[in-house]
């Protein structure tokens, strides 16, 4: 048995993020005792309609969101208490729309700074209800092998610790939330545990005292004595005293005060939760609640210190008197474990797992991403250059100084080639239109194919095949016609011999004034030599150019087209940005663009 | 619980209808010349100064005085402002107008566990503390409103008669609603005095507002004071900002002369731990309280301020089994601190004292439990030594 929280208990809760992780906490309190989860609704407004996932041991149960309170309880009969998890500013209306929601008898608010008034309120309007309203500022309750409101009792391994599994014989009520913990904690070491224990919160003017928690334990017969931690101000440690005194009871009654501290401080210093003043003519002092209690018949250890070996000694009576009996301890296998996750398994060796991809290129699971293994920093500190990074992550490989160079010479090369070629100009027509970077840059790399800078891949390709057949010029020519057509890499749309492409010259020219080998590269020149020779366009293009060049430095040629669309890229992001700064304005074709060779207008026939 | 000063407190009251002296808060001299060339009354009546700070015993310290015209008010004005006590320096002064009165009468409203007190005696000033039997209440649940008839007796049965009792209970109704409204904690009028014309007035106030409630005032656009009798602290203020940022709390009262450090978590185990200081004879030197999980740079921020007090011989980082508040995290705030402490030259010689638990409690004290190595002097225990038995092995150290 227990008080308040029960196995009968099922919850709905208001509120967000807090809510959930609360939530959270309660489902491992319930995977604990084996028992299902006892949060049937979420009320949030913002996420109505919507459902917030819990984990239960091993399964994941999502949990409704609804609107308002009487929503939930409709759709959820068996609520019978609403936990608070809403701002300050609008705990006062939505504790209101759950007290008075005919399905809920008891609500427990953790939000801290409600305004006094508005705590005074809920508590009237509840007592007139008949109903419990908990709190405010409260940790929450939690009845051992029962139920759990709230994050009270903390994480699992704490939950287990303090054998909040079964129940004991202590009930516990408190003000402070840590404490509470302390004293569940003090309970399952120095006696047989606790049945509930309740936060109150420490407001000064709570919504339900320490009296009626008292009364309630009073009437659970598996509750033998009850701990109460109580602060200077107010006077709630002296109604519970007064009520303890009133009559011959059943429960034991243990106490201790704090703010012993202010009778040597300054005058008026206020320290501790909000409730925990002392009045302005010296009432609720630590000192006066102590000796009320004490007279009324209740054990006041004199420091928290000794709390611990007075409930040791109340339990020792218990059981010598027969009103609690020894609980056995668990045997190691049978106290409850979390289930573990997939990481923690593999951590301790007891799972494996078949991995769903394979890199090798690159880690960043540490504090800085690895490339091949290197660090970047220590790439950079060591003078390497982007090129570099190119070489690891496509070739796995450090390529050197000087295939760097060529490289970083490609690639300047063929950063751009002006407004009008198709992938800048789709750019450009896709910025006037409004269109965000990635996507106006995708739209321009769409060019990219066997037209326009798609034809590196292609060209290093073949004159790979060449080279590794040992082909002679014609030969190659002659299969090319033959299987495939055209060679790519060779022929310019305006370029010709009469008008060269620079960047050929350019690129040739450096590549071979280094003492390198370069088969493809001679084999492609002697191509052009001939094709050339036939029709003065077909020239070696700067695609088929990179290409012989990246074949002869060792680059697989599945990678080729990469370094024009590496190139191009910042060519196609500059023609974005020059656009948005000049804020250009939806651009369409003219119409003596456009050769209209449709029908001319006519009369539509009849549909048959 | 909010203390407000004089000079807002007795703004609110004209805003719920009672009547008070004129008055000024002014914070220099060249302010009060202005003020005096175009107020008359601050010409021809005469006037109390007193200084507008959160301090008791103002009359002993000479910060009030009475009786004076507008030169005299000038030179006490003057007096006043910057003047240096202690931890304070004085700021502002009010100056009200004298109001001629032949009687003082004692009122004030106070919240209690099922609503409001209101309290009213025929004796105001001084002369209540020592008839404090006089004093006659009338308990108002809340959500409620006091009758008239409820006052009518009330001022009746407090010995007020003729048109000076019916006058008090309308007093007390505004005065009530006032408290009511401005969801104020207490409200004490000491003394209500009957004017030359017959009127009511507001002599003094004492308001006690409910911080909590700001949220819903709008104009309460004055800074809430210390309660204490003394402003607070720069320390103090910072740690105040950084509260108010933040979700969970940080708190910090600094205590002049004391030399045990207290940096505990939690609202009601740092009493806990006060206590047991107090109790062993010790010297707090502060108070220091975080909880509710806060972010570890906001802890971070409280850790040094208490590593800077002066004189400090121990530093008690005690706290209870946590419910949420993650150990590992916040303690990592105070790590950071400490170690800038040291780098400082701070904390030679002091010993720290360290008991925790809570979410990710075995990691957090192995951090703490590394410290060792480099060289502080630090002790370090888990939920199996008791919540306050670093304070008694700290205490026995000397």
């Amino acid at each position: 048995m227990s008080i308040l929280a029960t196995k009968d208990t099922h919850v709905v809760i208001q509120g967000g993020l807090a809510g959930v992780n609360a939530a959270r906490r309660m489902a491992e309190f319930r995977y604990m005792i084996k028992q299902p989860l006892n949060v049937s609704a979420f009320v949030y407004p913002p996420d109505a309609g919507k459902t917030n996932e819990i984990i239960c041991g091993t399964e994941l149960v999502m949990i409704p969101i609804y609107k308002t309170v009487e929503e939930a309880t409709a759709n959820h009969p068996e609520i019978n208490t609403s936990l608070v998890y809403i701002g300050a500013d609008r705990a006062y209306a939505g504790t209101m729309e759950a007290l008075n929601d005919p399905h809920i008898k008891t609500v427990s608010m953790i939000t801290e700074g409600v305004p006094e008034k508005d705590s005074k309120l809920l508590g009237k309007h509840a007592r007139k209800l008949g109903k419990t309203f908990n709190g405010p500022s409260s940790i929450g309750v939690v009845s051992a092998g029962e139920c759990r409101l709230g994050v009270i009792g903390g994480a699992f391994d704490n939950l287990v610790a303090c054998k909040l599994y079964r129940p004991g014989s202590f009930g516990v009520i408190t003000k402070s939330g840590g404490l509470s913990n302390e004293i569940i904690w003090i309970c399952s070491q120095f006696a047989d545990g606790i049945t509930t224990a309740i936060g109150i919160g420490g407001d000064a003017y709570p919504g339900t005292d320490y009296v009626s928690y008292l009364e309630m334990f009073e009437n659970d017969q598996q509750t033998k004595a009850v701990v109460i931690v109580g602060e200077m101000g107010g006077d709630l440690e002296e109604r519970a005293a007064e009520w303890y005194g009133a009559k011959k009871r059943r429960i034991k009654l243990l106490a201790v005060v704090s703010g012993f501290c202010q009778e040597s401080l300054p005058k008026g210093m206020k320290f501790g939760h909000a409730g925990a003043k002392e009045g302005l003519k010296g009432e609720g002092s630590a000192r006066a609640k102590s000796e009320a209690l004490k007279k009324s018949g209740a054990i006041v250890p004199d420091t928290f210190g000794a709390l611990g070996p007075a409930i040791k000694a109340t339990h020792e009576e218990l059981l010598k008197s027969g009103q609690a009996k020894p609980i056995p301890d668990l045997a190691p296998a049978d106290v409850p474990k979390l289930p573990k996750t997939v990481q923690e398994s593999m951590k301790s060796g007891e799972v494996l797992v078949t991995p769903l991809i394979k890199s090798t290129i690159s880690d960043d699971r540490g504090d800085e991403p690895l490339y091949q293994g290197y660090p970047a920093s220590e790439l950079i500190n060591s003078g390497y250059d982007i090129p570099h990074i190119i070489g690891l992550l496509w070739d796995n490989r450090l390529v050197s100084k000087q295939e760097a160079e060529i490289i970083k010479r490609i690639i300047m090369l063929s950063a751009d080639h002006g407004p009008c070629v198709s992938g800048a100009l789709t750019t450009i027509i896709a910025a006037c239109a409004g269109i965000g970077l990635s996507q106006a840059v995708a739209a321009g790399m769409i060019m990219i194919g066997p037209r326009f800078g798609g034809a590196v891949t292609d060209a290093g390709k073949w004159f790979k095949y060449a080279i590794d057949n040992k082909l002679s010029v014609d030969d190659f020519l002659s299969y090319m016609k033959k299987n495939v057509g055209p060679v790519p890499g060779i022929g310019h749309r305006v370029k010709s011999l009469r008008n060269p492409d620079k960047r050929v010259k350019e690129l040739v020219g450096y590549v071979k004034s280094l003492n390198m080998a370069t088969p493809h590269l001679d084999f492609a020149l002697e191509v052009e030599k001939i094709t050339a020779a036939k029709k003065d366009n077909l020239i070696l293009n700067v695609d088929g150019t990179m290409a012989a060049v990246l074949v002869d430095i060792g680059f697989p040629v599945d990678s080729l087209n990469g370094f024009f669309i590496l190139s191009r890229t910042i060519g196609m992001i500059g023609h974005w940005t020059d656009q948005k700064r000049q804020g250009s304005r939806l651009i369409r074709l003219f119409d003596y663009l456009v050769n209209y060779a449709s029908p001319k207008r006519r009369d539509v026939p009849p549909l048959k | 619980m909010a203390k407000v000063l004089e000079g807002p407190g007795m703004g609110l009251l004209r805003k719920w209808g009672i009547s008070t002296p004129n008055y000024v808060v002014v914070t220099s001299s060249e302010e009060f010349d202005q003020l005096s060339q175009v107020n008359d009354w601050l010409q021809k009546s005469k006037l109390v100064v007193k200084a507008h700070e959160a301090l008791g015993s103002r009359f002993k310290l000479g910060l009030v005085k009475v009786g004076l015209d507008l030169t005299a008010a000038k030179a006490a004005v003057r007096e006043m402002l910057g003047k240096k006590l202690e931890t304070l320096t004085i700021r502002e002064v009010i100056v009200s107008e004298a109001v001629d009165h032949k009687e003082e009468f004692y009122a004030s409203a106070k919240s209690t566990r099922d609503g409001v007190d209101l309290m009213v005696a025929t004796c105001g000033g001084i002369e209540v503390e020592s008839n404090w039997d006089k004093v006659k209440h009338l308990s108002i649940e809340i959500g409620e409103a006091p009758t008239d008839s409820a006052l009518s007796s009330l001022v009746k049965d407090a010995g007020f008669s003729g048109e000076t009792a019916a006058k008090m209970a309308e007093f007390l109704k505004k005065m009530f609603t006032c408290f009511d409204n401005e969801d104020a904690q207490y409200v004490e009028v000491n003394p209500v005095v009957l004017s030359g014309k017959g009127e009511l007035v507001a002599l003094d106030a004492v308001t006690l507002l409910d911080g909590d409630a700001k949220f819903r005032h709008k104009d309460w656009t004055f800074p809430f004071a210390a309660e204490f009798g003394r402003a607070y602290t720069k320390n103090e203020e910072e740690v105040m900002a950084v509260d108010a940022k933040v979700k969970g709390s940080v708190k910090l009262i600094e205590i002049p002369g004391g030399n045990i450090a207290m940096l505990p978590a939690g609202g009601g185990a740092s009493v806990y731990y006060s206590d047991a200081v107090v109790a062993r004879g010790g010297k707090l030197a502060n108070y220091a309280e975080y909880s509710g999980d806060p972010p570890d740079w906001a802890v971070e921020v409280l850790t040094e301020k208490v590593c800077s007090l002066p004189g400090i011989k121990h530093i008690i980082v005690g706290g209870a089994i946590a419910n949420f508040t993650d150990v590992k995290k916040t303690f990592g705030g105070i790590i950071n601190a400490f170690r800038k402490a040291k780098n400082e030259g701070k904390l030679q010689g002091v010993k720290i004292w360290v008991r925790r638990g809570g979410p990710n409690e075995l990691q957090g004290l192995a951090a703490m439990r590394a410290l060792q190595d480099e060289g502080f002097d630090i002790h370090v225990f888990d939920r199996k030594t008791p919540l306050t038995d670093i304070v008694d092995m700290a205490m026995a150290t000397k």
